[in-house]
């Protein structure tokens, strides 16, 4: 919710003052609250299941030696992945946002692909080319470079949208430049590290498929081990955990942010650039390092997927994989597609009423629609499958429909950045104004709020879509019979060690992702354009 | 072009009355100007005259039909109100024309109409920009031009003029104020800046307390306010007390005609005075009143001087009395001011005038 945060500071559409609005918006409140109820539905399901287990084999259950080795592998993976992140993640944005480092532009372009490039992809490629890249240290290697972009996104944008004069009293005020950046620079972007930060222990706690190529186990993975295996006693008592565990990282990140004042800055119509700062000597040094970091972030993946695909069969062999890549392209595409445009729609009404009205109840609403955060893929799975298996006698298990909600669930909060970013670039005074001069509310919203919001519409949907395009844990578990997409093709390949067969998946998901990827840099980026 | 009637209109905010049984008569073709101190509910009344808020009680009408009131409330897209918000509020997904014919039926929104709405204010050629293209005053121009597109009963101004630079805001004023004349729109402006009250309205209500404490023409207002709190509000006033008999009214200043106008039961009696700080001359040293400068600040086109009178025998009274003299240097009398200095005074009457509590 931090990341939500920042993208707001750095679009500038945080400050909007909330109309004073006397009627109570039922028909907002009650869609907004229904929104709420399904994302509340894989926690209390959850805790359903485990009522149900009953508490001794619970206990059973969780205290045992097992659980202490995952957790072990969990945490030490977690921490010292968050760590290389808000460093790596750090560093590469204060280079490109704040010096003269050369091609700082193309820079900014390479850096953030990775982000677009699924985790069990990138941890196929090391894996696929060297044996050694296994275990704590692959996982260690493989989870920051794919992953580090999520601490540079926020850190970018929040150097971006600092107010440098900040740094110029700094100087002006006798301190030099080492300590200006540790005390004013950083702590313009505490809250951004902060929230890449939570954002890279949460995808940790989540992932699945990286590890298990990986051979390095934690929570998600044992979890979904359990899952299949059929113990849903035991998978649950684990999933309690892993949520205990994210829960405890969202608090824990909320009390650091709750400390630290808000960076306050120029409004935009007095915002300068300050003049870059200059690299000197260590150009060449940090040059070398940002050429590697691309390298190997980027450049292995892509490199080890060209590699398999030239190395593996002959083309006449291969004719039968071709048509299956596009039969699983357009299953992706259409799962993309349909749960980015139902997390589109069901952030709107919440959307709307967390900005237009205030108040204690919407506020709630919101909120408690982050919870989603804090539930990993494999658990939203878990709990929805439950569902359907206990309560729908097995309806709706295993069909299309329960894979796009599950997606529409997990990829929520990421909807809602979206389109409360769009939504506040049409304020309330607009739809005022159209209304006096002879609108009906229907017409102001197609002719005035939809218009200007849309671009920020398209952006949530791509974001969702670009999820659900790299989503691999949560498909395994609710993908129709039959059906395959990019990811789990790439998955049954690569898991009978047919890497050739598998590369060409491989890659099509990184274009696949990439488009989107694309246009939702550009829309952060552009800043909010103002009525005047 | 309609009249506007408003009577007992209260509107609450959590446990905050803003309006409190507001009366306003706006009559059809005038620009009225609502003044009244930030906080003061002038933003609320505008809303409630364009229905985005619901009066609490009282009635709206418009041209004689009621919209708000008890079990009525007619949506603000039905009321023909022409709004311009404070920041001008235009669109930033439609060019300067699409903004324009907006609230047009589709068949018109290209052409004719437009264009010559462009022209009266003072845009013709500007329809293909867009607005963030545009200065602030452009800006300001086309959400005008927007309002008036639809032929509305009434045009309601949000302190139009408000986010504009100085400069700019006395060019744009007027503009806006010939605009009106000549379209004879009924129009409702609401400004805390006195001056753009006093210089572009026909009339203005004065707001207060959730109520229009006077609504009056500006000369009216300002020479004769209905009770000396509202004369300190509107520009600044020196209140003195005075004894009334007859036609003239007797004052620390000396006797001095009495407005006609002011109401003194039986014409006699303990009376406050109101003398503008414009009303009172720096005569050279000859005999009369003299008081002595404690304050003195020069403004270019004209000076305001705060002097402390002294009686016959030179001892110092209590009442600052504050002095507006032309600036510049070409003062026909100029004694040397500067604090300290001791200068006579002669008041200009008539003064206006209340019964003292």
């Amino acid at each position: 919710m931090t990341l939500l945060a920042d993208v707001q500071d750095a679009t500038g559409t945080r400050g909007t003052r909330p109309a004073r609005r006397t009627s109570r918006p039922v028909a907002l409140l009650t869609a907004a609250t229904a929104v709420a109820v399904l994302m509340a539905v894989p926690l209390v399901f959850l805790l359903i299941e485990a009522a149900g287990a009953g508490a001794g084999e619970l206990r059973s259950l969780i205290f045992r030696s097992l659980t202490w080795s995952l957790l072990w592998n969990t945490v030490r993976l977690t921490a010292v992945v968050t760590v290389a992140c808000a460093v790596v993640g750090t560093g590469a944005a204060w280079c490109v946002e704040r010096t003269d480092l050369p091609g700082r532009r193309v820079w900014a372009v390479l850096v953030v692909i990775p982000l677009a490039i699924p985790d069990f992809v990138v941890s196929f490629g090391w894996n696929s080319l060297w044996t050694w890249a296994h275990g704590f240290i692959g996982a260690v290697i493989v989870m920051t470079l794919a992953v580090y972009p999520l601490v540079y996104l926020p850190v970018a944008a929040s150097l971006r949208s600092a107010d440098p004069s900040q740094e110029e009293v700094a100087r002006s005020l006798g301190v030099g430049r080492v300590r200006t950046f540790a005390r004013i620079t950083l702590g313009q972007a505490k809250g951004a590290i902060g929230g890449g930060c939570l954002l890279v222990a949460l995808v940790l706690l989540a992932e699945y498929g990286a590890f298990e190529i990986l051979g390095y186990q934690t929570f998600t993975t044992e979890i979904f081990t359990e899952f299949h295996g059929y113990s849903f006693a035991a998978s649950c008592a684990l999933s309690l955990v892993l949520v205990l565990l994210s829960l405890l990282v969202l608090a824990g990140e909320g009390v650091l942010r709750s400390r630290g004042g808000r960076v306050t800055r120029t409004g935009p119509m007095t915002q300068r650039i300050s003049p870059p700062q200059r690299l000197g000597r260590l150009r060449w040094p940090v040059l070398a390092l940002f050429a590697a970091l691309v390298l190997l972030a980027l450049g292995v993946p892509v490199a080890s997927a060209v590699y398999w695909m030239t190395a593996g069969l002959p083309p006449a062999l291969s004719g039968g994989a071709n048509v299956s890549l596009l039969n699983a392209a357009a299953h992706t595409a259409g799962y993309g597609a349909a749960a980015g445009a139902l997390a589109t729609v069901l952030a709107f009404p919440v959307a709307l009423l967390a900005l237009r009205h205030a108040g204690r109840v919407r506020h709630f609403l919101e909120r408690s629609s982050y919870l989603v955060l804090g539930m990993p893929g494999v658990v939203v799975a878990f709990a929805l499958s439950y569902f359907t298996e206990r309560y729908a006698a097995g309806f709706g298990y295993g069909t299309p429909a329960l894979l796009t909600v599950c997606y529409a669930v997990m990829f929520f909060p990421l909807a809602l950045v979206g389109v409360k970013a769009s939504l506040a670039r049409a304020p309330v005074s607009l739809d005022e104004v159209a209304r006096s001069l002879g609108q009906r509310r229907l017409a102001v919203l197609f002719r005035v709020t939809a218009r200007i919001a849309g671009p920020g519409l398209v952006a949530a949907f791509c974001l969702v879509f670009l999820s659900v395009v790299t989503e691999l844990t949560a498909t395994l578990l609710l993908i129709p019979t039959g059906t395959q997409t990019l990811a789990t093709q790439f998955w049954a390949y690569e898991t009978n060690l047919s890497y050739s067969q598998a590369a060409p998946f491989a890659l099509v998901m990184m274009v696949v992702a990439a488009v989107p990827s694309y246009l939702l840099g550009r829309f952060f980026q552009r800043p909010a354009q103002t009525g005047g | 072009m309609r009249d506007v009637t408003v009577s007992g209109l209260s509107k609450t905010f959590g446990a905050q009355p803003v309006l409190a049984g507001l009366d306003l008569e706006v009559p059809a073709g005038s620009l009225t100007a609502i003044l009244g101190p930030s906080g003061s509910g002038k933003t609320t009344l505008l809303r409630l005259l364009a229905g985005f808020e619901r009066a609490d009680r009282g009635t709206i009408a418009i041209g004689g039909v009621q919209v708000d009131g008890p079990g009525v409330h007619l949506p603000p897209e039905r009321r023909r109100i022409g709004y311009v918000p404070q920041e001008g509020s235009l669109f930033p997904h439609l060019t300067v024309a699409g903004n324009v014919g907006f609230g047009l039926p589709a068949a018109q929104r290209r052409g004719g109409k437009v264009d010559a709405l462009l022209e009266t204010v003072g845009l013709g050629g500007f329809g293909r920009r867009y607005p963030h293209q545009l200065s602030g005053g452009q800006q300001q121009r086309v959400a005008l031009a927007r309002a008036l597109a639809i032929e509305p009963a009434v045009v309601l101004l949000d302190e139009p003029f408000a986010s504009l630079d100085a400069h700019l805001r006395a060019s744009v004023r007027a503009d806006v104020q010939e605009i009106f004349r000549r379209a004879g729109t009924t129009a409702v402006l609401v400004t805390h800046d006195q001056d753009e009250a006093l210089s572009v309205a026909d009339r203005v209500a004065a707001l207060r307390d959730g109520r229009i404490a006077q609504c009056a023409p500006p000369e009216d207002l300002y020479c004769r306010p209905a009770d000396p709190r509202l004369a300190s509000f509107i520009g600044e006033a020196n209140l003195l007390e005075g004894v009334v008999s007859g036609a003239t009214v007797k004052t620390l200043l000396g006797a001095l005609p009495l407005d006609p106008a002011a109401a003194i039961p039986g014409a006699a009696g303990q009376v406050t005075v109101l003398i503008r700080p414009e009303q009172i001359d720096i005569m050279p040293n000859e005999d009369g009143l003299t008081a002595h400068v404690t304050s003195y600040r020069y403004h270019g086109h004209d000076a305001v001087l705060v002097v402390r009178l002294q009686d016959e025998t030179g001892a110092e009274g209590s009442e600052p009395v504050v002095v507006r003299i032309i600036g510049g240097s070409h003062r026909p009398v100029a004694p040397q001011l500067s604090v300290g200095a001791v200068v006579t005074l002669r008041a200009r009457g008539p003064v206006f005038a209340w019964p003292a509590d």
